[in-house]
């Protein structure tokens, strides 16, 4: 379970990128954030992964708190950042310490096979197409076997085919492993086909401003009538939360 | 975690580098050998102007002088003893040099602290032309050994801190939260992201720093050495002798060559994972 109470991040220059913010995410739960450029989504997202300090506020991962990068949570970047000097099941070995040779290999192709990448351990980074290769970065992320999953924007530099089956195959492996996911995006239909519960953020500072519980079925279609209904409704609280009052005009 | 079959079949993007339509015409245009076909021209050429007698070769003696005059080096023993005292030279001052520029190289990378309190006298230090220090370095240090190899220490240095110091500073941010994600920290982050990163860098660092090293020696062996090929450079001027001028600079040429190309040997397992333009090639 993953705690958020009353979160603010402020960084040094002044800017306000996440106020009073707080979370609650249940066990096995897939949650998105959504909202528009400048609302702290991933600044939220670093929060959580240990990287950034918050200003203020309690940050908890199954009752222990978040000060520094936690061995339960993991986080996909929105770019691969595969390490180009290592091979592809080197990379995916990177979070592995003190395990021994066979036991490592296993988890790692177990790792690279749930992303359907078991047959390209050998090659460089390089070889890798977009796709590919932030599907090596999810495997990475994955083999530590976190309980809390953290993806930041990850499938936004692809193309939309590919985007939509990573999706699709994401959703899959949340399934099987029940993992709790907390998913960044600023795709509606992403958020919709993979999340339980759907946060809309406020920008400046960052905070919630409205929330969506998808209790569509699964698999979910994307040409459904009621996905496109939640996907209006969806629309219609994103387009509110970047509606600017008028007063801020004034001055 | 169980494993899940994926459907995902993306393509495979493997096969790329870069088509060369000219070479695979012409096989030879491939090959390393190509480079040597100017030099060898003007070579025989002139070794065929001052046979015909066009002209006399006193100052710019033909290529059969040269090598008769190598030849006589090698066969005396002598020239084994001028490259070992050159080779020494630049190995120590190499060495000194280059520990002390990654050294403090990456610590002025590494530590912003650092960088604000030695970077500004580090490259004050740099803007100075090294061969000033000689003067300096004969009253410290002596004639002898210690004053030349600190002189290409010197030459040495600078080059490889401001390589291995920018490859620190530079790197980036996204690379090392990979390792921070992954709760390395210190030692572990050091060895695990930033020696690798930085790797490329830092053996071009050295390639520069050995190539300075190379002429630093020259520079030592003039301002007086009895043994050396800067020494056959001297002596050769003194005794009015181009073909043992040019028999020595030959002999840089070779040597200097031959120590880059073993840094880039040795340094090459560990970068084949280079995506490079040549790479495709």
């Amino acid at each position: 379970m993953l705690e958020l109470h009353r979160l603010s991040k402020t960084y040094p220059n002044g800017t306000a990128a996440l106020s009073n913010f707080s979370l609650e995410v249940r066990a096995g739960e897939a949650v998105a954030i959504v909202g528009g450029s400048g609302c702290g989504k991933s600044t939220l997202l670093r929060l959580i992964a240990g990287l950034e300090n918050a200003t203020s506020g309690i940050r908890r991962v199954d009752g222990d708190e978040i000060t520094e990068p936690h061995p339960k949570i993991g986080l996909v970047f929105q770019e691969p950042r595969l390490l180009p000097w290592l091979s592809i099941e080197e990379n995916v070995a990177f979070g592995l310490e003190g395990l021994d040779i066979t036991e490592k290999h296993q988890r790692v192709y177990a790792a690279l096979r749930s992303v359907g990448l078991d047959h390209q351990g050998k090659k460089w980074p390089r070889e890798m197409s977009g796709g590919m290769a932030q599907r090596v970065a999810l495997a990475r992320a994955l083999v530590v076997q976190p309980s809390v999953l953290l993806l930041d924007e990850p499938f936004s530099a692809l193309d939309a085919l590919t985007r939509s089956r990573l999706q699709d195959h994401l959703v899959r492996l949340w399934e099987e492993t029940r993992m709790t996911l907390v998913l960044v995006t600023h795709d509606i239909e992403e958020a919709l086909v993979v999340a339980n519960r759907v946060i809309v953020l406020k920008p400046h500072p960052g905070r919630i401003d409205d929330m969506q519980e998808v209790s569509l079925t699964r698999p979910r279609n994307r040409d459904d009538s009621s996905f496109e209904a939640a996907k209006r409704e969806l629309r219609n609280k994103l387009d509110q939360s970047l509606v600017v009052p008028k007063r801020a005009f004034a001055g | 975690m169980s494993a899940v079959k994926s459907e995902i079949a993306l393509p495979r993007d493997d096969e790329g580098g870069h088509s060369e339509l000219q070479a695979n015409d012409y096989p030879w245009l491939k090959s390393s050998s190509l480079g040597v076909i100017l030099p060898l021209a003007l070579a025989i050429g002139w070794e065929l102007v001052v046979y015909l007698g066009w002209a006399e070769g006193r100052l710019l003696p033909p290529p059969s002088r040269i090598l008769a005059t190598l030849w006589g080096l090698t066969a005396g023993g002598e020239l084994a003893l001028h490259i070992g005292a050159t080779l020494w030279r630049v190995a120590m001052g190499f060495l000194i040099g280059a520990v002390a520029g990654i050294a403090i190289g990456a610590a002025v990378g590494y530590q912003p602290l650092l960088r604000r309190l030695l970077d500004p006298s580090v490259q004050a230090l740099r803007a100075i032309p090294s061969l000033a220090w000689v003067p300096l370095f004969i009253l410290w240090l002596g004639i002898f050994e210690t004053s030349k190899v600190a002189l290409i220490a010197v030459g040495v240095f600078f080059p490889v801190y401001l390589g291995v110091s920018a490859a620190v500073m530079t790197l980036d941010r996204k690379i090392v939260e990979v390792g921070k994600i992954f709760r390395l920290s210190g030692y572990r982050l050091v060895c695990r992201i930033f020696i690798p990163a930085t790797l490329p860098s830092v053996i071009l660092a050295l390639r520069t720093g050995l190539g300075l090293g190379w002429m630093f020696v020259v520079a030592a062996e003039l301002m007086g050495a009895s043994q050396g090929l800067g020494y056959l450079l001297v002596d050769g001027q003194q005794m009015g002798r181009p073909d043992q001028i040019l028999a020595a600079i030959i002999v840089f040429a070779v040597i200097g060559k031959l120590t880059d190309g073993l840094i880039v040997t040795l340094s090459a397992p560990f970068l084949r994972w280079q995506d490079n333009f040549a790479g495709g090639h």
